[in-house]
């Protein structure tokens, strides 16, 4: 029967056993090290993006209704673009966003991406209220929103470009004018 | 000076040292097959498809980015199962407390778990590379922290998380306990990822397939059967990928233990030799 218990190493071995351990300590540092990094990543995308993440944006109407608590302070808002109601003005893209028949005038600052051409594609702006009199096909407001950044905030419904059963490009989708008291002009 | 090791030893190290293949017959075909299924995906994503109506080609995208996902959960649900019965077979009374796992079916699943976890960080990276591209493209931008992306990169981050706690030097019995346990835990944030359309108002667009009976679809025609060719294309892909990283989990340990044996050869050969 062989004699399998732990033994010292033998001194010529000693040296490349340290060695070894001393690879295996220093191995175990960097994935620890590795290891922690990767928890502070987790933690901290965590925090910056609840912050944000869970409400991303407020709808027209709602941003119309809480205009007094908002102020002056920067939020997303978000609804469906009045393909009528877009001018562009010297680098200054003004229209109006659209939800539950909420209207906002809306003045962009920034190029807006491609998908914006798009009659009535829903975009989530960032920016704050400013004072001024505006018309919007709701009828007359006291404030704009001036936006600096846009994103198109596309539905979760995909079609053939050439298919049948689209409705008009330019006509508002199913049932998002039904209750609405006023008419939104054509384009 | 080092002896020769005893012949069953010395066979058992040259067994582990020359297996070096995870190919076989099987592997071979389904090899075959993935690469054929990714050709025909390729010619039903890019030509016989047709563009969206609003996001015209950059819809093409999707044929890569969906299944991926779809993919990745199917990892990390694969990996919490097999977790699970990391830890029931390994329980105490069932496995010892300490040391290597004594039982074979443990380790298979330990294994399974290790390379069901990697398919899963793979592919999850492959979703959040092509939605960053399609989100410029449709959206406008690369990133923006709304809830379904935050939730997925912490997702991606929490498995990569679970693969270095894999490669932590420790007993093979305590590794595969330990990550079991972050397995376990990790996978609750994969019902978050996929409800956070729905739970909370995210600029990502809510599911276009309701899997349930009776659910809705917004995807029409070709578009529909291609992403679904697209899903079974990806999960044979991953499949085939899977079975080799498992057998390169299994040919690692089998080297460790080689090398384990060839020790204790050696320590017989230094008593027979009087040292």
């Amino acid at each position: 029967m062989s004699d399998l218990s732990p033994r010292l190493p033998l001194p010529a071995d000693a040296d490349r056993v340290e060695a070894r351990r001393e690879l295996g300590r220093r191995r175990k540092v960097i994935v620890v090290t590795f290891g922690l990094l990767l928890l502070v990543a987790a933690v901290a995308l965590f925090a910056i993006g609840l912050r944000d993440a869970t409400e991303f944006f407020r709808n027209a109407d709602e941003a119309i209704a809480a205009r007094d608590e908002l102020g002056e302070r920067r939020f997303r808002l978000q609804g469906r673009v009045v393909p009528s109601s877009v001018t562009i003005d010297g680098g200054v893209t003004t229209f109006e966003v659209l939800h539950n028949c909420a209207s906002v005038s809306v003045r962009h600052t920034a190029n807006p991406p491609v998908l914006f051409q798009s009659p009535w594609i829903p975009v989530v702006l960032l920016g704050h209220w400013e004072e001024g009199d505006v018309v919007t096909v709701a009828g007359r407001d006291t404030h704009y929103f001036l936006s600096d950044d846009m994103v198109v905030k596309h539905t979760n419904e995909y079609a053939a470009a050439n298919e049948d059963r689209l409705p008009a490009p330019t006509e508002a989708p199913e049932g998002f004018l039904d209750d609405c008291p006023f008419e939104v002009p054509r384009l | 000076m080092i002896e020769t090791p005893e012949p069953d030893l010395r066979q058992q190290a040259q067994r582990a040292g020359s297996l070096t293949m995870t190919g076989s017959v099987a592997t071979r075909v389904l090899g075959v097959v993935a690469i054929a299924a990714v050709g025909v995906m390729a010619l039903l994503a890019l030509w016989i498809s047709p563009a969206d109506a609003v996001q015209g080609d950059s819809v093409r995208l999707m044929y890569i980015h969906v299944p991926s996902i779809w993919v990745a959960y199917g990892g990390f649900v694969l990996t919490a199962f097999a977790s699970a019965r990391v830890l029931w077979r390994t329980r105490s009374g069932a496995g010892g407390t300490y040391g290597v796992i004594a039982d074979r079916h443990a380790r298979r699943w330990d294994r399974v778990a290790g390379a069901a976890a990697e398919l899963g960080v793979l592919f999850t990276a492959l979703t959040l590379v092509t939605g960053s591209l399609w989100g410029r493209v449709t959206w406008g931008t690369y990133w923006q922290w709304d809830a379904r992306l935050t939730t997925t990169v912490l997702l991606f981050v929490t498995y990569l998380g679970y693969l270095a706690l894999r490669r932590l030097p420790a007993e093979s019995r305590a590794r595969a306990r330990r990550s079991a346990v972050m397995a376990l835990i990790a996978v609750v944030n994969l019902p978050i990822v996929h409800y956070s359309v729905d739970w909370w108002r995210t600029l990502h667009q809510e599911a276009s397939l309701n899997l349930e009976p009776g659910g809705d679809r917004n995807i029409t025609g070709e578009m529909y059967w291609t992403l679904l060719y697209s899903w079974a294309t990806f999960t044979v892909v991953a499949l085939w990928i899977g079975i080799h990283r498992y057998r390169v989990l299994r040919l690692e340990e089998l080297a460790e233990e080689a090398s384990l044996e060839e020790l204790l050869a050696q320590r017989r050969d230094e008593q027979a030799a009087g040292r």
